[in-house]
C-alpha cells in the first residue's frame, strides 16, 4: 500500500500564457525539472546535453503544426472549425466550435452543407461516442484554404496570439499536426549542436497530433478516449534504436507522441518499422517498452498524457514531481516548461 | 459531380446492422449504393430512410447463394459497368443458439460455407470485370472467431478462417488487375447477429455499429495497394499500412 501525505486538491499549477519569445527570451529559455529516484531537479532546459550520456539517442517527432483553425458558415451561422486529422481524398476529422474560446458541439445534422475557409464542404458523419467531432469532406484545396484563412488552434489560456511559427519546433518538416508536438519546442539549432558534440543520436518518428481537447465524457464504450492519428516510424529509426541498445545508450522520446509512435509500431515483441493510424493508449495498464526516458510538457490533471506519464515514472513518483513543480512555479502548457524523467530501471 | 463520375458500391445483407451502417456511410461519402438483402422490406425501408439524407440508392432483393440473383446484380452495373467498392458482409451465423460442432447439423454447416464462403467468391467472380474497369476494392467482413476457436462457433469461424485466406489469396492474384481485396473484423457489436448467438442474453455492453465509422473513413480513404490483402480489426488500437 503506498502512502499518500497529500490528501488535498493539488493546488492550480501556473499556465504558461505566452511563449519565452513573446517573454523576451530565447525558446530553449525555459526550466528543465529533472526526476531521479533521489527527487527532483530544477535546472536550465540549456544543460539537457550535459544530463545526457555519449551514445544516447533523442528521438524527435517530424511533424509540423498547421493553421487548422478556419473560418466556417453553414446554416447555423459563422463558427469556427478546428481540422484535427486528415483521413484522406478531402475528408477530415474536425471539431466545429462556436468560437475558439467555446466548444461544441454544434447542431450540423449530417449531410449539412457547409463552407470553411472558402471551401465547400459537407457534414458526414459524427465521430461514435464524441458528438462536439465529425467528419467533413471537404470539395476544393483544404491546405490553400489553411494557408490564406487558417490559424493555429489557440485555447483560452493564452494572453498573446501567437503566430504559426511560434508553433513549429525545430524538427518540424512533415506538415500535419492540428496542435504542436510541444515537448520538442525548447530545442534550438544551439542546444542540437551541443548535442551533436557530445555523441548523442537524433532519429524521428512522426506522429501528427490531432485536437486534444477531448473531456472525460468523451470516452467511447469500450475504447480509450483516444483519436485515431497518422504516425510512421521509419526503419532508418527502428535501426538506430537497436544500434544505442546494444552500445547501451538510452532511448530518449521528445513528447508523448514519440512514446505512442514508437509503441505503435511494437508488436509485442520488437519494434518494426511501422506507418498507419494510432489511438494507442499509453497507461499504467498497457506500459510503454520502448522509450526508456522522457521530455515532456508539464499536463493538466485528468489527461491521457498523464496516464502515459504514470506509465513512464510511477504514479507516485510523477505525483511528487508535479506537486515539486507547482510548488517551484513551474509553468504548464504548451509554451511552459519541461520534464526529464526515466522509466524505473527494468528487473 | 455528375452521375457519370460517381463512384459506385454494393453492399450485401445492407438491411440491418453492420451492412445498414455502412451503406450509410457510403451515401454520405456520396457513392451510388445497390444494396442486396434476403428481405424487400427491411432493405426498402434503409433505402428510403438513406434517400432522406440524399443518398442515390437501389436496391435488389436476393440471397447470395443464389446464382441468377448475383447474375441481376451484376447486370444491374450495365455490360461495360464500373464497380469500385464491394461489400461482401451477408453472412450466415448458424443455429441460434450456437452449438458445438459435434452438434452441427452438417446441412447448417454447408448452408454457412456457401453463404460466408462460395457466395462472396462467386459474387467476386461475377463482378471481376466491372471491379478491373473501376480499380475497385473488395471489403470481405469476417470475424475473430476465424482465429480464436470459441466453443460453439467452429462452424461460422471456420468459414470466416477459409474467407480470410480467399481474400490474401485474390489479394494477390488480383493485384495486377488493379483490384484491392482486405478482410475486415468488426470485433463485436451490438447486432440482430450477435443477439441470435446469445439469444436471451444482454448485450448492451457491446457498441453500436458506429464505433467503426473511423475505422471505414481511414480504410477507404487509403491507397488501395497499400492496404490490399491486410486483414484489419475495425476496433484496435491500430491500423497499419504496408511500406
Amino acid at each position: 500500500m503506498s502512502t499518500r501525505v497529500a490528501t488535498a486538491r493539488p493546488s492550480a499549477p501556473a499556465l504558461a500564457d505566452r511563449s519565452p519569445e513573446s517573454r523576451g527570451r530565447q525558446r530553449d529559455e525555459v526550466r528543465l525539472l529533472v526526476s531521479a529516484t533521489t527527487g527532483e531537479r530544477d535546472l536550465s532546459f540549456r544543460s539537457l546535453p550535459d544530463l545526457l550520456a555519449p551514445g544516447d539517442l533523442l528521438v524527435v517527432n517530424e511533424s509540423a503544426t498547421l493553421p487548422a483553425s478556419l473560418p466556417a458558415v453553414g446554416p447555423i451561422g459563422e463558427f469556427r472549425l478546428h481540422l484535427a486529422t486528415e483521413f484522406g481524398d478531402g475528408l477530415w476529422l474536425t471539431e466545429p466550435r462556436w468560437s475558439p474560446a467555446r466548444p461544441g458541439p454544434l447542431p450540423l445534422a449530417d449531410g449539412t452543407a457547409i463552407a470553411a475557409g472558402g471551401v465547400p464542404a459537407t457534414v458526414v458523419a459524427r465521430y461514435p461516442g464524441i458528438a462536439r467531432l465529425a467528419f467533413v469532406r471537404f470539395e476544393g484545396d483544404v491546405p490553400a484554404a489553411m494557408s490564406i484563412y487558417g490559424e493555429p488552434i489557440r485555447y483560452g489560456y493564452l494572453r498573446v496570439p501567437e503566430p504559426l511559427e511560434r508553433y513549429q519546433t525545430v524538427f518540424a518538416r512533415v506538415p500535419g499536426s492540428a496542435e504542436m508536438p510541444s515537448a520538442g519546442r525548447p530545442f534550438s539549432t544551439r542546444i542540437l549542436e551541443a548535442a551533436r558534440r557530445r555523441g548523442i543520436g537524433i532519429a524521428s518518428v512522426v506522429l501528427h497530433a490531432g485536437v486534444s481537447s477531448l473531456e472525460p465524457g468523451d470516452i467511447v464504450t469500450g475504447a480509450p478516449p483516444l483519436l485515431p492519428e497518422p504516425y510512421a516510424v521509419p526503419a532508418a529509426t527502428v535501426e538506430a534504436i537497436a544500434r544505442t541498445r546494444r552500445a547501451g545508450g538510452r532511448v530518449i522520446a521528445v513528447g508523448t507522441t514519440v512514446v505512442r509512435a514508437l509503441e505503435s509500431a511494437h508488436d509485442g515483441c520488437s519494434l518494426r518499422p511501422s506507418r498507419g493510424f494510432s489511438r494507442r493508449y499509453v497507461s499504467p495498464a498497457q506500459p510503454p517498452v520502448v522509450a526508456d526516458g522522457l521530455i515532456s510538457g508539464l499536463h493538466a490533471e485528468g489527461t491521457t498524457h498523464l496516464d502515459l506519464l504514470d506509465a513512464f515514472l510511477g504514479r507516485a513518483a510523477r505525483e511528487r514531481a508535479y506537486a515539486h513543480a507547482r510548488a517551484a512555479g513551474y509553468l504548464w502548457h504548451e509554451f511552459g516548461d519541461v520534464h526529464l524523467s526515466f522509466r524505473p530501471a527494468r528487473a | 459531380m455528375t452521375a457519370e463520375d460517381r463512384r459506385r458500391a454494393i453492399v450485401t445483407g445492407a438491411s440491418q446492422g453492420l451492412g445498414e451502417l455502412l451503406a450509410q456511410f457510403l451515401g454520405d461519402e456520396h457513392y451510388e449504393l445497390l444494396l442486396t438483402a434476403r428481405r424487400r422490406e427491411p432493405l426498402e425501408r434503409v433505402a428510403e430512410r438513406l434517400r432522406r439524407r440524399g443518398a442515390a440508392v437501389e436496391v435488389l432483393p436476393g440471397d447470395v447463394t443464389d446464382a441468377a440473383h448475383r447474375r441481376a446484380v451484376a447486370e444491374r452495373l450495365g455490360p461495360a459497368g464500373r464497380l469500385d467498392l464491394l461489400v461482401n458482409n451477408a453472412s450466415e451465423l448458424g443455429p441460434s443458439p450456437l452449438r458445438p460442432l459435434t452438434e452441427l447439423p452438417l446441412e447448417s454447416f454447408r448452408r454457412i460455407l456457401e453463404v460466408n464462403v462460395v457466395a462472396p467468391l462467386a459474387l467476386i467472380q461475377e463482378l471481376a470485370p466491372a471491379l478491373a474497369r473501376g480499380h475497385g476494392r473488395v471489403v470481405n467482413i469476417t470475424s475473430d472467431a476465424a482465429i480464436e476457436g470459441y466453443a460453439g462457433w467452429g462452424g461460422y469461424g471456420a468459414s470466416k478462417a477459409a474467407l480470410d485466406l480467399v481474400s490474401r489469396t485474390l489479394a494477390g492474384e488480383l493485384r495486377t488487375a488493379g483490384i484491392s481485396v482486405v478482410s475486415v473484423d468488426p470485433g463485436d457489436l451490438r447486432t440482430a447477429m450477435h443477439q441470435a448467438a446469445y439469444p436471451g442474453q444482454d448485450i448492451s455492453d457491446r457498441p453500436l455499429p458506429e464505433v467503426t465509422v473511423p475505422f471505414w473513413a481511414w480504410l477507404l480513404h487509403r491507397d488501395p495497394a497499400a492496404v490490399t490483402g491486410r486483414r484489419y480489426r475495425a476496433q484496435s488500437d491500430r491500423w497499419e499500412v504496408a511500406g
